[in-house]
Formats: C-alpha cells, sequence, structure tokens
C-alpha cells in the first residue's frame, strides 16, 4: 500500500494572524509595580475556526495508531479503546478536584482501588501504588524504596550497586542513578542474561537487579527463576520493568518468577493512550518487603467507603503532586474489566502469536540474532544491508512510505543494526500479512529509493544533525534568526 | 468480551498452521511450568455497553465541581475548557501516536510541541522550553537537579510555604544525590520569604540552587522575589510560576530566573481527580545540554523545507543511560497540545482578562470572608490574584470545610500536612475563586462561614 500523508503548506500559529504590537498588560489592583509584566504575552489573537482549522491540519501531518500499524518495539502500540476516552470525560470523572473531600470522591477512589486489586492479580505483588506518572517515574520510586529498606536495614551505605543486563531500557539505568546507585552492565548470552556472569557479579553490594521479561530482544528469560535465587542469595532485590508484561498476561507474573517489586506501563500494556509521548500512567507493584515503603497515600477499603491512608511511617512520602493519572486510570481499569480473566490471556495469546508469525517471515528477509522462540517482539538485523551501503535507519523510512510506522531502531545496541518491531493483539492476520510484504519490498528496494524515503510524507528526510547543532526551540529563537521573520508577519498597531 | 482482538474466520488456526505448531501453548514452552500461574481470579470479560454502566454506576458515587460553590485552587485549576480545545485533543493522530522518533511521520505532534515551547518560552521570559514533564511538583524536582549540575553545595532552598506535597516530591528527587531540600521561613505577617535568611545561607557557600514560587504556597505574590537574583548572585535560581498569573506577572526570566516551570493543568486540561496534568520546565540556553527531557528544535528537510524533530537527544536516557540528565521518557505531549490550543482559542487579551476578572472576584471573596468572625481572610498582607489563605481563630481546618460541605461548599484546601505525627500548626485554608465564581457563592461562602467557623467540634 502506498500512503500519502497529508502535505500542507501550513503557517505556524504565530503566522496565522497579525500579532497585536506591543500594548500594555492590565494591571491588576495592588500589585506591586514592579511586578507587573509591562506588555501583553505575543501571541495571536485567533477566531475558534482558524485554531480548529491549524491543529486539524497539523493533526493530519502525523502518523497514529488509527492512521496504520505502529510497529515500535517494546512500545506496545496497542488499539486505545474509544468507549474509555468516552468514559474518562464523563463530569463524574473529569470534574474531580484532587483535594476535593474523600466522602464526595468515592466513586473515583473506587476506581482506583478496584485497578489496584486486579493489578495485584496481574502481577502477583500484593501492594499497589497508582501515584507514578509513566514508567520511569515508576523506577524511579521503586528504587527509593529499595534504598529505603536497606538504609532501614542498616545495609545501604553496602548496598550501593544496581545491576542491569546490556539489554536493559535505558531508563533503568538512568533512573538508577538518579536513586544514587552505581551501575554495572551484566553481558548477555544469546540475547538473555547469562547466569554465569550475573552470579559473579552479585555480591553483598548488589542492591538490586533490574530485569525485563520477556527482555528486550524478545526472549523469554527461561533462567528466571535461578535470577532469582541468584540475586536473592546475595540478598539484593529483583526488580521487574514491565514494560513487556502485555506478553505474559495470565501466563506468569512478577510474584510467581520472584521479582520483589515493579512497574508497569498502563499506557502499553493497558491500553491508555501514548498522546505523541505522553500522558503515560505508572504502577508500581511491591511484594511483602517492599510494599510499606510504598508512596504515600494509599486507598483503603472499609466496608464499602474508601478513603486516602497516610499512616504509613514506613513509607517514601510523595513522588508526583496528586495521586497518579485518574485520567488513565479509569482508562485502563474499562480495558482490564472488558478483557476479565480469558481476555487479559488471549491478549498475551495473540500478541505472541502474532509477534512469532511475523517474526518468522521477516526472518526470510533479514537474520535473526537470537533464538527464533519469542514473545511480543522480536529483533532482526540490518547488517546485510550494510553491503549495500543501506542502513538500518534508511529502512525505517522507507517503511513509512508505505503507510506503517517504522520499528524501534538501533536499540538494543548488543545487535548490530538492530530492528525492533513489535505488533500486539490488536493487529489482524492481514495487517501483518500487509506488514510483511511491505517490508519485503522495502528491503528489497534500490539503495537510491532507501536513502532517498520517505517520499510520500509531510516532509523529505529531516536533517537532525542541523536541528542540534545550532538549536532552533522557540518562536523566540527563529524570530531572533530571522530578522525578516518581523517583516513576514507583521507587528501591527491594535486595531 | 469487546472486539479488540481480530477474529476474522479461523484467524488463528491459519497462524498456527503458518508456524507449524498445533497450538499457541507451544509458543510459551520456554517459560518454566514452575513459573506458570493457574488463572488470575478475575472476572469474566464485559460487553461494551455493560462496562459502560458498571463504571457509570461507580463514578454516580463521586460529586462533580458543579454540584457544589467551589473554592478549591491550589495548582489545580477548575476553568472552563472551551470545547474545541477537546474536539482537537480527540485527533486520533495526536493521542493514539507516541514520542516523535520519526520525525517525517511525526511532523504534526512536533510542530504543535514547538509551538508550545515557544508559548513557555513567552510567559516564563526565559530563552528555551522543553517539551514537557509530569506535573508541576515533579519539574521543580527536575529544576533542582539542574541546579545542581551547575553549582556546587548540597543544600536547595523552598520556601516553607509551599504546598507538603511538592516539599515531599523535592525531597524524593533529592534522595539520590544526597541534597539536602531546606525550608526558608517565611514572613508571619506578609508571608514573604525571609530574605535575611537567604542571605545568611547563601553566605554559607553550601547552597546549589534556591526556588521560589509565584503565587506562593499561600496564593500570593511575593514582592521579594524581583530582589532574589542580587541575593543569591550566582546561586541558580528557580521560580515556580503559574502560568494564567504569567499574562499579568512580570516573566520571571526578566528578574534572573535560571529556570522556570510550573503547573500547566488550567490551560485546557480538566482536573480529573489530579491527573493527567502538566509539568512545565523553561531554562536558559547555555544549560540546555544539562536540562531533562524532550526537546524539540526547528531544522530543514532534505530538500530545504521547514521541519521539526526531537533533538539533543544526547542528554536523554535512551542514549546516555546511566549518565542522562534524566530517566523521563514519557512525558505530557498530549496535555502540552491542551495548553498550546486552549491559549490559542482563549487568546493573549483573553487570558490576561481572565486573570483580572477572577482577580476581582477573589478580592470580593476576601473582604466577604474577612468580615466573618472567627476568619482572618487574607491572613497574610501580600498582594494576590486569584487565591489567597485565611486563619480559622476557633475551628479546626477540617471541621471548618466538612460544614462548608453539608451545604454544598467546597470552601478550599487546608494547608495542614495530613501525615500523623506532624506537628499541630494554625488552620490555614487555601480559597480560590474560580471564573464561575458567582456573586451568589461568594455571598452563600461567607453565610456558612459565620456558623462554620465557630469553635467545638462538628
Amino acid at each position: 500500500m502506498t500512503y500519502r500523508q497529508a502535505r500542507w503548506d501550513e503557517p505556524s500559529v504565530w503566522d496565522l494572524s497579525a500579532i497585536p504590537g506591543p500594548e500594555p498588560a492590565p494591571a491588576v489592583p495592588g500589585l506591586p509595580e514592579r511586578m507587573r509584566r509591562k506588555e501583553r504575552v505575543l501571541w495571536p489573537e485567533l477566531s475558534e475556526l482558524q485554531v480548529l482549522r491549524h491543529y486539524t491540519r497539523l493533526s493530519q501531518m502525523n502518523f497514529g495508531i488509527e492512521s496504520g500499524p505502529y510497529a515500535l518495539g517494546s512500545c506496545t502500540m496497542k488499539y486505545n479503546p474509544r468507549v474509555s476516552e468516552v468514559l474518562a470525560r464523563r463530569k463524574g470523572a473529569a470534574e474531580l478536584h484532587p483535594n476535593q473531600p474523600e466522602s464526595t470522591v468515592q466513586g473515583a477512589l473506587e476506581i482506583l482501588w478496584r485497578l489496584e486489586r486486579i493489578l495485584a492479580k496481574v502481577t502477583g505483588l500484593p501492594e499497589i501504588s497508582l501515584q507514578p506518572g509513566a514508567g520511569a517515574h515508576g523506577e524511579y520510586a521503586a528504587l527509593l524504596m529499595v534504598r529505603a529498606y536497606f538504609l532501614e536495614h542498616g545495609e545501604l551505605e553496602r548496598r550501593t550497586e544496581v545491576l542491569l543486563p546490556d539489554t536493559a531500557h535505558g531508563t533503568n539505568p538512568a533512573s538508577a542513578s538518579m536513586a544514587g546507585f552505581t551501575t554495572r552492565e551484566i553481558a548477555s548470552k544469546d540475547g538473555c542474561v547469562d547466569l554465569d556472569a550475573l552470579k559473579a557479579a552479585v555480591s553483598d553490594r548488589t542492591a538490586c537487579f533490574m530485569l525485563t521479561n520477556p527482555n528486550t530482544a524478545g526472549l523469554f528469560e527461561s533462567q528466571i527463576l535461578e535470577i532469582a535465587e541468584t540475586v536473592h542469595g546475595a540478598g539484593g532485590m529483583l526488580y521487574y520493568d514491565g514494560a513487556n508484561l502485555n506478553a505474559i498476561l495470565g501466563i506468569t507474573h512478577p510474584g510467581r518468577m520472584g521479582f520483589d517489586v515493579a512497574h508497569l506501563n498502563l499506557h502499553k500494556t493497558f491500553a491508555t493512550p501514548h498522546g505523541g509521548g505522553g500522558p503515560g500512567a505508572g504502577v508500581l507493584a511491591a511484594g511483602e518487603r517492599l510494599g510499606p515503603y510504598l508512596p504515600i497515600p494509599r486507598i483503603v477499603k472499609n466496608g464499602r467507603k474508601f478513603r486516602l491512608d497516610y499512616d504509613r511511617p514506613k513509607s517514601i512520602g510523595k513522588i508526583k503532586s496528586s495521586y497518579g493519572n485518574f485520567g488513565l486510570d479509569l482508562r485502563a481499569y474499562a480495558f482490564a474489566i472488558s478483557h476479565g480473566e480469558a481476555g487479559l490471556q488471549h491478549v498475551a495469546r495473540r500478541s505472541v502469536l502474532n509477534s512469532n508469525y511475523l517474526g518468522q517471515r521477516l526472518g526470510k528477509s533479514l537474520p535473526r540474532p537470537f533464538r527464533t522462540l519469542v514473545k511480543h517482539e522480536f529483533l532482526l538485523s540490518g547488517t546485510p544491508l550494510k553491503a549495500h551501503g543501506v542502513r538500518t535507519l534508511d529502512l525505517a523510512k522507507r517503511l513509512l512510505d508505505e503507510g506503517i510506522h517504522a520499528p524501534t531502531i538501533y536499540f538494543p545496541s548488543i545487535v548490530d543494526e538492530a530492528i525492533m518491531i513489535e505488533l500486539p493483539e490488536t493487529e489482524s492476520r492481514r495487517d501483518l500479512d500487509e506488514y510483511a510484504a511491505a517490508f519485503e519490498r522495502a528491503v528489497n528496494d534500490t539503495p537510491e529509493h532507501l536513502h532517498a524515503a520517505p517520499q510520500n510524507l509531510a516532509v523529505k528526510r529531516v536533517d537532525e544533525v542541523r536541528a542540534a547543532r545550532e538549536p532552533t526551540l522557540s518562536w523566540k529563537d527563529l524570530r531572533r534568526r530571522t530578522p525578516n521573520h518581523e517583516k513576514a508577519a507583521p507587528v501591527s498597531s491594535p486595531p | 468480551m469487546a472486539r479488540w482482538i481480530p477474529d476474522e474466520a479461523g484467524e488463528e488456526a491459519g497462524l498456527l498452521a503458518a508456524l507449524g505448531i498445533p497450538s499457541v501453548e507451544a509458543l510459551f514452552s520456554d517459560v518454566p511450568k514452575k513459573a506458570r500461574i493457574g488463572r488470575l481470579g478475575l472476572s469474566a470479560g464485559l460487553e461494551e455497553p455493560e462496562v459502560v454502566a458498571h463504571i457509570d454506576k461507580i463514578l454516580e458515587r463521586n460529586r462533580p465541581l458543579s454540584k457544589f460553590s467551589n473554592f478549591l485552587g491550589g495548582r489545580i485549576s477548575s476553568r472552563y475548557v472551551p470545547a474545541a480545545v477537546d474536539s482537537i485533543l480527540q485527533r486520533s493522530e495526536f493521542y493514539t501516536s507516541y514520542t516523535p522518533y520519526q520525525p517525517e511521520a511525526s511532523q504534526g505532534m512536533l510542530r504543535v510541541l514547538f509551538e508550545f515551547q515557544s508559548l513557555w518560552v513567552e510567559l516564563s521570559g526565559l530563552d528555551a522550553a522543553n517539551a514537557s514533564l509530569y506535573d508541576g511538583a515533579t519539574a521543580s524536582g527536575e529544576a533542582m537537579l539542574l541546579c545542581r549540575r551547575l553549582h556546587e553545595g548540597h543544600r536547595f532552598l523552598i520556601p516553607a510555604s509551599l504546598p507538603w506535597e511538592e516539599k515531599s516530591v523535592l525531597r524524593n528527587y533529592a534522595v539520590g544525590p544526597g541534597l539536602l531540600v531546606e525550608e526558608v521561613p517565611y514572613d508571619p505577617r506578609t508571608g514573604n520569604l525571609d530574605l535575611e535568611f537567604v542571605r545568611t545561607a547563601i553566605r554559607s557557600h553550601d547552597v546549589f540552587g534556591i526556588l521560589a514560587d509565584v503565587p506562593n504556597g499561600f496564593g500570593h505574590v511575593d514582592e521579594g522575589l524581583w530582589d532574589l537574583k542580587s541575593l543569591v548572585g550566582d546561586v541558580p535560581f528557580v521560580v515556580s510560576a503559574d502560568p494564567l498569573a504569567l499574562t499579568v506577572l512580570e516573566p520571571p526570566g526578566n528578574y534572573g530566573a535560571d529556570v522556570v516551570v510550573g503547573e500547566g493543568q488550567g490551560f485546557g486540561i480538566a482536573p480529573s481527580y489530579g491527573g493527567p496534568l502538566l509539568g512545565l520546565f523553561a531554562c536558559r540556553k547555555e544549560h540546555l545540554r544539562l536540562t531533562p527531557g524532550r526537546i524539540v528544535g526547528a531544522t530543514l528537510d532534505a530538500e530545504g523545507a521547514p521541519a521539526y524533530a526531537l533533538t539533543l537527544q544526547t542528554r536523554e536516557q535512551h542514549i546516555r543511560r546511566s549518565r542522562a540528565t534524566s530517566n523521563i521518557c514519557t512525558n505530557q505531549s498530549l496535555m502540552a497540545v491542551a495548553f498550546v490550543v486552549y491559549a490559542s482559542l482563549v487568546g493573549p487579551r483573553g487570558l490576561a482578562a481572565l486573570q483580572v476578572s477572577i482577580a476581582e472576584k477573589a478580592r470580593t471573596l476576601a473582604s466577604a470572608l474577612g468580615a466573618v468572625e472567627g476568619v482572618q481572610a487574607p491572613r497574610f498582607e501580600a498582594p494576590y490574584l486569584g487565591e489567597f489563605t485565611i486563619e480559622l481563630k476557633q475551628a479546626s481546618g477540617d471541621t471548618f470545610l466538612d460544614r462548608l460541605r453539608r451545604r454544598r461548599i467546597l470552601g478550599g484546601i487546608s494547608l495542614a500536612d495530613p501525615r500523623p505525627g506532624v506537628p499541630p500548626a494554625p488552620a490555614r485554608i487555601l480559597v480560590a475563586a474560580t471564573d464561575s465564581t458567582t456573586e451568589k457563592d461568594i455571598q452563600k461562602y461567607a453565610r456558612a462561614a459565620r456558623a462554620a467557623a465557630a469553635g467545638g467540634s462538628a
């Protein structure tokens, strides 16, 4: 299928109408003169239709899940149910202030509490908090909990090291550093944790081992029970990065695998929209040892009533101003109860089936670096293309012309020219077949075409190096860079 | 169960046949038996009408803000959101997309984020903004970490008047690097920062940054912020500012702020029980490479046409890993869309007029409550915009608010820290006027407050 994205010559919002010339901002009586804004905020005055037309046109130059398959590995770009959008906009959900008295938000607390109970079952870890804003935020909070635990047990001075596989998501080492730990990467063997290397690395300095399972190579860490034993044997904690939970819903869970604490991404597994990069919704799940350290407040149920409990003396405190992203938690709850027991299992089974099927087909075009039994995603290597002067990046751009979003590329770094593909359970066989056909066309296209891709999108290949060399990050920069800009969009006197 | 998993006749059987396996179970042979689980113990799935009915029934147990005379504010606003904002947010090209790693496919989102960054630059008076963080409190936390990269020391000064939640978040961002978050007392009369305290602290040479907020945690505008830069010298200075207030207040960049953060929820985002929110972050250009978060930059495409892309990514976790400036990956892009669409719909004159009108209502409210026995309103003498703090002479904050609630008034936010063991503090309530506040609401509040402010328990 050939894709043709809209290509509007749409100006920026400030070029849509004459900007009112410098005029004083209105005064609020009683404000000291020097705290008063002297000139009104520089921004255009537009009609509602002008605004709508502008942002509608911009949206038409953007690719979403409803535009076509969105194969970003480790991002779990599944269909975001429309019904959830409707429910999150109900007055009884949207028009609630976080500081309302508990008696007036019983429904919100009930939704959050019910979602927490579902997530406790899904993770096998009994204590849940929905406070984190996203997955990485959950990682950070969990590591603070690990810290607080070892501090209380007099081991923090010694346990300063976080271990992680070299395939870990970048957020893992970044979160560990922020939380004050040093990080040490364990080299993988055949795409999985090398148990011997892990055994050699753990010590009484180990605070925790952060692991994604299935991992970013799409492989299930089959030695997980031995891994847990190794980490626990050294007195460390086992941390579950839930980015790839989709593959194991109802099959296994972090609790059964021996993890002490986990974060989940509701915007992946539980289908809340990613929103162009956010909002997400993070979840913390903890076992008995770390449960008392979860952020406050916790939601508790007394009889039919729900309340926020701040009486958790071991809690790390707050990590976000309010209790998580309620609007997204509500969507995740709708997703979970729609699927129910059998449905969630079906999610995992189908996402794994899709991934194995597509992996087998695409494996005919490019090599697969590791074993071929995969979970939710799989890796290919673009190395053979290099002989023709073609890079994985070129292939990714060429795929865009086919109306499919490019895979995650150059990650994990242990695979040369890595291509990471995940098409979750909401993609049909027809979509997979079309994807495979498009992929084959792209791989077999001429180097000239691959280098020139994309051709059918709003812009041609974007010069990212230039963007970084001389950062132009705002309208203010544009005004500075191009003095002519003032002429192009005259600053008029007020009408 | 909903039709979210495709099921064309025989589809899954066909996939299995292509793989040459008898059942999906074979695909899980790599999960050790001892790690397998049985039932999760969840209910059976529901059809869409059942889901809607079930959730609507639970939501009936909520009493939305419109059922009350509402005086709740703080960092969360309940201002009216024009319908057109949501119609843009519901464009699936925006809300179902992900981080624009592939710029060619994502010019729409990149361009809106560039406009968003531009707007926060205009409001804050600084040079550069990122494409959003989780919320105002975490933006303050990231700002603190930036300060530490810019300056030696281990003490970070914050106003004692900051909401307790934000203090707690900041302390959690300070834990990793072992920093000390220290509270600057306020003048008991004005509520303003004690500048003498700041002066002395700075002389210790152990302060690596200071944060002040405008309006502050009491709702007031502290004129002393103007003098802070000259006081702190080269110690980085963060201002947490309300975007609507900045339509009438001097941009903090103009009085020396190095970082301006804020909570952007009030621009086009429903309160939704506190999330999703929007963290705003702007800084000086020379510090860009030390800052957290996604940043969108303008560039050109292969044919020389204007184009946009995520830039300066070498700061970020997916490249720099343990040496990244932050762990942030997911941000609040869609909420950033709401922010800029809202501002463009209301326009610069409309926004300032909105702040002026809310401030007028707040003054009327303050004089009405000031006339109530047992209530000091406002408690502090510094000027204010849309909200201010009252102090109760007899009643406890909880009792007062509970009595008001029974009369369908949400009387404000108790400033007490709800954690057990916190020393008792004066009964203070942060009271906000909003765009929907009417003269009738104000009179109703004043009448109810007369009874509610009396001593004794409820």
